[in-house]
């Protein structure tokens, strides 16, 4: 294989990884999925948990039983787990959870004692501020048993301070009322304050509400109530059947345990309203638009009061939860349930609703609503296999048809009385429920659906059954009974029996399942619309701008972004992060251990983020970031450099002071770094070692004569990276003393004395330390002299750029291609360290040095002379580099003539072999054997 | 009911609160109501118009106009022939938000869309609010961009009618062949009753063409 070919492998080896900013899945802890499903708030976590028999004696009940029989003592017996959280006493039954379970406030039990129940086991009687009693006997080892209930006996203790919180919470449960009113009789009690029903009346049908409200009487004479209730068959059959008006406030705390939150933060409601008064935000005004558009068919939402109730509850949920903010829907949901609670209540419901029953869908990104349609169809497909086949040989959008259900809860899809029936049976069974009323939606009205054929007549068809949910499902029946059934109760037959199947866990794995896909999406199709909205650039092409999209958004966590949470501008630690992700002068390096180094580039970077910033926030948005580039990427050298001053032309009169030009100084010196300390090669030393390695390839060659074709390396080929090092660091340095000296050379507006610099005209002996104390010295120098009266403007500092190959170098090129928008995430990574880099440089242009060769050989060929060769490279060598500057000469001729110092520095075109010689020692041809140790790049033949 | 009939799937588009559902509202049921639900999601509703030998059915997707729902906006705009970009001539706000649906519908949406930019709440100005996206800024956006263009008052009716006409107008009759089979299939018809004659909108104030 040929050297170039080995090249040109080599350079196709390059690996690009093509990383996607990782996905966010959540993954629940233990905790997370305990306080999930006992609807516990934040702070609650599993401290101790055992198992044990649970039996429940109320007062009320016993006091009946009393009248009965003597037989009080005797109650069911419960066999299932306990579990301590900090505020809660949990229990569940291992057979059937909806047998017994309950969650009891610790600060409601009043008594413990030792329980003289059977003498092997361990028990205890626990006797609540209501009067219920239980007798709770462990199971298992007994020192698991002391541990627990010592954890218990601490945990009562530390409960005490929560006891005087009960009588004011009480005095807000309706229950209360209900019993004081029933059973103590006690005459003078007035109900708590309550939704909008009570006074504007609750939507529907009144007539089963005397009756209902007696069950639940009962219901709580048994088995307790709000904090302290146990939730049995008969609880979840009552649920069912459909709450009375007046407990539904309270019996949807109950069960979506937003009861738990209220009670374990009292005021703050009313805190977060009072704290944020008078604000302003982006959701207050989108809540604004929506406040007379909340149920209008509902009285209480015609008038001040019902809408100042809704604004408060959505304003202060819109300060609760920032991420969220407001979203349409929610002013529906909220207007449901303040007819039923008040502010406070409502409030709590609606954060454990949105948290815990339909995460994500009001998320700015709607992500959870997205997911969960997907979830939807998922089911369809498993269940419903016909409909689902139709459904896709039609190509009909079936969440165009479900995601408003599903979105606002069925509220503006049905009527309310039976939206509200859905949604006490969603607080008490979570999540499925949805999915079961949506299935058997299709499943009832399937014969119509499979009918036809677009998902407008699928809407039009549905829209119609939901009106009539209040007709006979069989209104043909024979059987009058038959005739009685509603469609809404065939629906919760359908919904609930036949599509039982759907569980909780099943939801759980088709959620994660879909989730990575679903904010996937949503994070391309947020990506196409910013794209798209961005204003028009110059350099930069949609490919760059893609690029910077998926470093930026990498760098402010984009999986956040898709979940619709957290700020989407960058912050300057993110901007910094940002820039070193594809910029060679902030990527991290041995410089950054060096503290001036880290002042200069703090400095400029500073200065970048401050330019780059709209109207002096301290944040930078997507905009913000391109237009920034787009003007650090000028195309041309001229407005790469006039960019570059404006940057410190703080007041745009094209003119900077003395001080602003120390700080160009400062800031060039730190975005050379990379190159002065050889971590990057510029073009003029690539282009110094391309050409001797053309020229060693020549000069081996040319004694053997014959074409290109022929010329092959022996087995290896080492280049000196050292001497190139040196040599560019020498330029750099060079380059930034020169920059400094004439800046204030030609700085000076008046004709003053000569302010006695130290010289730092050309020395090539001088050493590279030398020189950098040099500069230091001249950087002391100027700043102990500090001309206040010195401006540098324009023209001048172009002027004196374009006076130093290194510098105008850098302004047309090197700094354009440190700046790799043209490359995607994670492809940066692939490439290993400073060696590597070069050497990547080198392959790329493999064909650079090929032509090179070319030409050589063709000279050597045609003139068969050496010095005549040398001569053809002088002349190709000015060819390239006119590349960078043609157009440009005229204007620094005369800057050009002392200073230049350049790759021919042998003048003019005469050979001169003795430099050559020193070049070519530099590179050489070795044995495999005696590879020259570290600082050598080899070439692998 | 003999002439050809053709329908024409078309979206709304625009920020939350501009009026999509009011226009939408006015043209089906010549209605209006003062303090209308937000659209969740989207809602559908058809409207048949006589036009001369033929009928067009319009199928209209109304789209919910809040930012965060902009995600879900593909759906509905898929496959559509015709898209109504709606703002309110008192919030320049909603025009910039205009300007971004043209540019997503140009590139997202079917090739040939036929799209109608169009300046609700016209009446509020006539009353003394002040307008806030001036008549040639529309206008130049419209002719950049090859739009139909209309001011309408959804409340007073004015010019509602005259927006869908245009697009009935603009929408190539082939399309009526093709869509042809499928329509004798369901047993549903919605608004059937209802009708608006748009050619009596051409002549006669148009508040008053609907001729149920
Ligand atoms: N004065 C006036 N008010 C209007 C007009 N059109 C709509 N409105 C009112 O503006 C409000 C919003 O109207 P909608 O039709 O619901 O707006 P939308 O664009 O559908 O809003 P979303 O569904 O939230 O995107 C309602 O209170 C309407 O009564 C109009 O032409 N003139
Ligand atoms: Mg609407």
């Amino acid at each position: 294989m040929s050297f170039f070919d080995s090249l040109r492998q080599k350079a196709a080896n390059v690996k690009f990884l093509d990383k996607l900013a990782d996905n966010f899945t959540p993954v629940m802890n233990r905790d997370e999925k305990f306080r999930l499903e006992y609807k516990l708030p934040e702070e609650e976590h599993v401290l101790d948990d055992t198992n044990a028999d649970v039996s429940i004696l109320n007062p009320y009940k016993r006091a009946k039983r009393a009248e009965n029989s003597e037989r009080s003592e005797l109650a069911y017996v419960f066999s299932g787990r306990l579990y301590l959280t900090p505020h809660y006493l949990v229990f569940r039954d291992s057979f059937d959870s909806t047998s017994c379970n309950f969650t009891l406030n610790i600060s409601t039990i009043r008594k413990v004692e030792r329980a003289p129940i059977m003498s092997y086991a361990y028990s205890l009687a626990i006797t609540l501020h209501c009067g219920t009693r239980m007798v709770i006997q462990f199971i298992g080892l007994r020192n698991r048993t002391d541990q627990f209930c010592h954890k218990f006996k601490e945990l009562l203790r530390e409960n005490i301070p929560n006891t005087k919180l009960l009588a004011p919470f009480l005095e807000t449960c309706y229950s209360e009322y209900l019993i004081a009113r029933n059973v103590l009789r006690e005459s003078d009690v007035n109900p708590p304050p309550g939704g909008l029903g009570q006074r504007y009346r609750y939507p529907g049908d009144a007539s089963k509400e005397k009756p209902k409200l007696k069950l639940w009487l009962d219901y709580f004479q048994d088995q307790g109530k709000n904090l302290t209730i146990v939730k049995n068959h008969m609880f979840y059959k009552l649920i069912r059947v459909g709450v009375p008006n007046r407990l539904r406030g309270e019996l949807w705390e109950v069960c979506s345990g937003s009861l738990y939150s209220r009670f374990a933060n009292p005021g703050e409601y009313k805190r977060l309203l009072e704290a944020n008064e008078g604000k302003d935000s982006r959701a207050i005004e989108e809540i604004e638009k929506d406040l007379n558009r909340s149920l209008p068919e509902y009285a209480a939402y015609q008038e001040k009061e019902g809408i100042q109730r809704l604004r408060n509850v959505l304003t202060a949920y819109s300060w609760k939860n920032p991420d969220v903010g407001y979203c349409q829907a929610m002013n529906i949901l909220v207007a449901a349930l303040l007819i039923f609670m008040t502010e406070e209540q409502a409030f709590w419901c609606l954060v454990s609703i949105c948290d815990n029953y339909i995460p994500g869908y009001y998320s700015k990104t709607m992500y959870g609503t997205l997911l969960d349609q997907r979830v939807f169809e998922s089911f369809v497909e498993q269940k419903m296999p016909l409909m689902w086949e139709h459904i896709t040989s039609h190509d009909i959008q079936l969440s165009v048809v479900s995601l408003p259900w599903f979105l606002s809860l069925f509220f503006t899809s049905m009527p309310l009385p039976y939206a509200f029936r859905i949604m006490d049976i969603l607080l008490v069974n979570g999540p499925k429920t949805f999915f079961q009323v949506a299935l058997a939606v299709l499943k009832i009205n399937g014969e119509d659906l499979l009918e036809v054929d677009d998902d407008g007549m699928f809407i039009a068809i549905l829209k119609n059954y939901f009106q009539t949910l209040d007709h006979s499902a069989h209104p043909d029946s024979a059987d009058i009974r038959y005739r009685q059934i509603t469609k809404f109760q065939e629906l919760l037959v359908v919904a609930f029996k036949e599509f039982s199947i759907i569980t909780d866990s099943m939801v759980d794995q088709q959620r994660s399942k879909y989730r990575k896909d679903i904010l996937h999406n949503i994070e391309s199709f947020a990506k196409r619309t910013q794209l798209r909205n961005l204003p028009q650039v110059r350099n930069l092409t949609p490919d760059n701008l893609s690029n910077i999209y998926d470093l930026f958004y990498l760098c402010i966590e984009s999986h956040k972004i898709s979940m619709g949470t957290g700020s989407s501008n960058m912050d300057f630690e993110a901007f910094v992060q940002f820039l070193s992700k594809f910029c060679d002068w902030c990527k991290p390096s041995e410089s950054d251990e060096r503290p001036n180094f880290r002042k200069q580039k703090r400095a400029f970077l500073k200065r970048l983020f401050t330019k780059w910033g709209s109207s002096g926030s301290q944040e930078l948005t997507l905009n913000d970031v391109v237009f920034g580039l787009d003007g650090l990427l000028s195309k041309d050298l001229m407005s790469s450099i006039n960019y570059f001053f404006s940057l410190f032309d703080e007041q745009g009169k094209d003119e900077i002071n003395g001080e602003s030009i120390l700080q160009i100084s400062e800031a060039l010196l730190f975005l050379t770094e990379a190159w002065k300390s050889g971590r990057y090669v510029d073009k003029l030393t690539q282009k110094s070692i391309e050409d001797d390695i053309a020229d060693s390839i020549v000069m081996n060659n040319s004694a053997k004569g014959g074409t290109l074709e022929d010329i092959e390396l022996p087995a290896g080929v080492t280049i000196d990276e050292e001497k190139y090092k040196q040599e560019q660091a020498e330029r750099y340095l060079q380059a930034a003393s020169n920059f400094l000296q004439r800046s204030f050379e030609y700085a000076r507006p008046s004709e003053e004395k000569e302010v006695d610099l130290i010289d730092l005209s050309d020395d090539e002996t001088e050493s590279k330390q030398a020189k950098e104390k040099k500069w230091e010295s001249l950087k002391a120098n100027v700043a102990l002299n500090p001309n206040q009266t010195s401006v540098m403007d324009l023209a001048t500092f172009r002027m004196i750029i374009l006076a130093d190959e290194t510098y105008e170098m850098f302004f047309a090129h090197t700094l354009r291609n440190s700046i790799h928008v043209d490359e995607k995430i994670g492809s940066r990574d692939s490439r290993g360290g400073a060696l590597r880099n070069m050497f990547d440089g080198f392959l790329a242009d493999g064909k650079r040095v090929a032509s090179q060769v070319r030409r050589r050989v063709d000279s050597v060929a045609t003139k068969n002379s050496s010095s005549s060769g040398s001569a053809a490279e002088a002349t190709d060598i000015q060819d390239e580099v006119d590349d960078f500057t043609s157009g440009h000469t005229f204007e620094h001729d005369d800057l050009l003539k002392h200073d230049l110092i350049s790759l021919e520095d042998n003048e003019g075109n005469e050979p001169n072999p003795e430099s050559q010689r020193k070049k070519l020692e530099s590179f050489s041809f070795s044995d495999p054997s005696e590879t020259r140790e570290h600082s050598l790049i080899e070439f692998e033949a | 009911m003999n002439s050809a009939l053709t329908s024409i799937k078309l979206v709304l588009l625009g920020e939350a609160a501009v009026g999509k559902s009011s226009i939408v509202l006015r043209f089906v049921s010549n209605d209006f109501a003062e303090n209308k639900e937000p659209t969740i999601g989207a809602a559908f509703l058809t409207q048949r118009v006589n036009m001369g030998d033929h009928t067009i059915k319009f199928e209209i997707w109304d789209t919910a106009g809040q930012e965060r729902f902009a995600s879900l906006a593909p759906m509905y705009y898929r496959n559509a022939q015709a898209a109504l970009v709606v703002y309110d001539v008192t919030k320049p706000q909603s025009f910039i938000k205009a300007r971004h649906w043209v540019k997503e519908l140009r590139e997202q949406a079917s090739k040939d869309i036929i799209i109608a930019l169009v300046g609700n709440k016209l009446d509020m100005v006539e009353t003394g609010a002040e307008r806030k996206v001036a008549l040639e800024e529309a206008e130049n956006l419209a002719s950049q961009e090859g739009l139909l263009f209309f001011e309408t008052s959804a409340k007073t009716g004015s010019n509602v009618n005259e927006v869908f006409l245009a697009i009935g107008q603009k929408i190539p009759l082939k399309s009526a062949q093709q869509q042809q089979q499928g329509q004798g299939s369901s047993g549903l018809r919605i608004n059937d009753d209802s009708r608006v004659d748009l050619r009596a909108a051409q002549d006669g104030p148009a508040p008053s063409s609907c001729n149920c």
